[in-house]
């Protein structure tokens, strides 16, 4: 096992280089584990929904519970207008936080440690809310960006904040999930060499952080999913 | 009678039990929120000088507008943190 605490965040490519253009799209452990997300989560809903008995067995509670919850933080932010982006909002927070739940397992890679995937997954959501703003509203979404009640020589200025505000949404939205992420997976490595120097009582110490981990795990596609929707609630009703 | 007393009993507890879970649930995402305030701060600044660079860079006025952006980037983050913590007062 390799030492260095950042060397698990090294993105190699496995099997044959594919090079299209000046692109290198070769198949990496990193689009591998989005691969087994995916398939971690279709199998799973696949399996839990096989049966569809009245009184859920464990894995169709568990299946009806992340639908429900996503259904509620959908309904409790975004308001009734949101109910037909609950499959994306579902497949995103599933993705999130099944991607950060892989990541926790030994020798495994952790996809949403990497600025570049959670900024694509943010960009898609802040050119998508915007789509949906402007299809909704049309050239008028634009007043989101002159907020009500404020003195006309102060308009310039404020428009230009509120669209530096609305630009940095896809970047705060990134960076938190893969700042959380990839600073929880250092300290996890940093602690995990402590444990053969602890002895056999204080080596069970850093067992309490692999806990903390996983509840950020969770916390992170939380807030993930809930910003999304938070943006949509923001995007469908315009009330400034 | 007596079995659907128990019942009752036992759905109590259960509602309880529930309840408390909710709770926990909601501190959970106080949590989130608290690591939400840092970041917005953070990425206003980065994306308004970012904007100051290119611009400077476009209209040849360096450094004007990176100095100019940078500030209003500091405010706009502390705008965001007031929000959003507005937004977790009202919650």
């Amino acid at each position: 096992m390799a030492a260095n605490p950042m060397s698990q965040f090294e993105v190699y490519s496995i099997g044959p280089k594919i090079q299209i253009g000046s692109f290198d799209l070769s198949f990496t452990n990193s689009s591998l584990f989005m691969v087994l997300t995916v398939i971690v989560i279709s199998l799973f809903f696949i399996v839990a929904t096989q049966k569809k008995s009245l009184v859920p067995n464990k894995m169709q509670l568990i299946a009806e519970m992340a639908f429900e919850f996503v259904s509620k933080m959908i309904s409790e932010t975004a308001g009734k207008d949101a109910r037909p982006y609950f499959p994306f909002i579902l497949s995103l927070f599933l993705f999130v936080l099944v991607a950060n739940l892989l990541g926790m397992l030994p020798y495994s890679f952790t996809v949403t440690s990497h600025i570049i995937v959670t900024f694509a997954l943010a960009f898609f959501i802040f050119i998508g809310v915007t789509v949906v703003g402007f299809a909704k509203h049309g050239i008028s979404y634009l007043k989101l960006f002159v907020p009500s009640g404020v003195p006309i020589f102060l308009l310039p200025l404020i428009i230009v904040i509120e669209v530096i505000s609305y630009l940095s949404r896809p970047v705060s939205l990134s960076v938190r999930l893969f700042a959380n992420m990839m600073a929880g997976h250092t300290m996890l490595k940093v602690f995990g060499g402590f444990v053969v120097s602890l002895g056999i009582l204080g080596g069970w110490l850093p067992l309490g952080l692999t806990g903390l981990e996983l509840l950020v795990a969770f916390i992170q596609a939380y807030v993930f999913a809930i910003l999304t929707c938070i943006y949509l609630n923001d995007a469908l009703n315009l009330h400034h | 009678m007596k079995d659907i007393k128990e019942l009752d009993s036992k759905i109590k507890d259960l509602s309880k039990k529930t309840r408390k879970v909710e709770s926990e649930s909601s501190s959970n995402s106080s949590l989130g929120m608290a690591m939400k305030l840092s970041s917005e701060m953070v990425a206003a600044v980065f994306v308004a000088s970012l904007i100051g660079y290119y611009l400077d860079k476009w209209l040849e006025t360096e450094p004007f507008f990176l100095i100019f952006l940078f500030f209003l980037g500091a405010v706009t983050g502390i705008l965001n943190v007031v929000r959003t913590s507005k937004m977790i007062n009202k919650e």
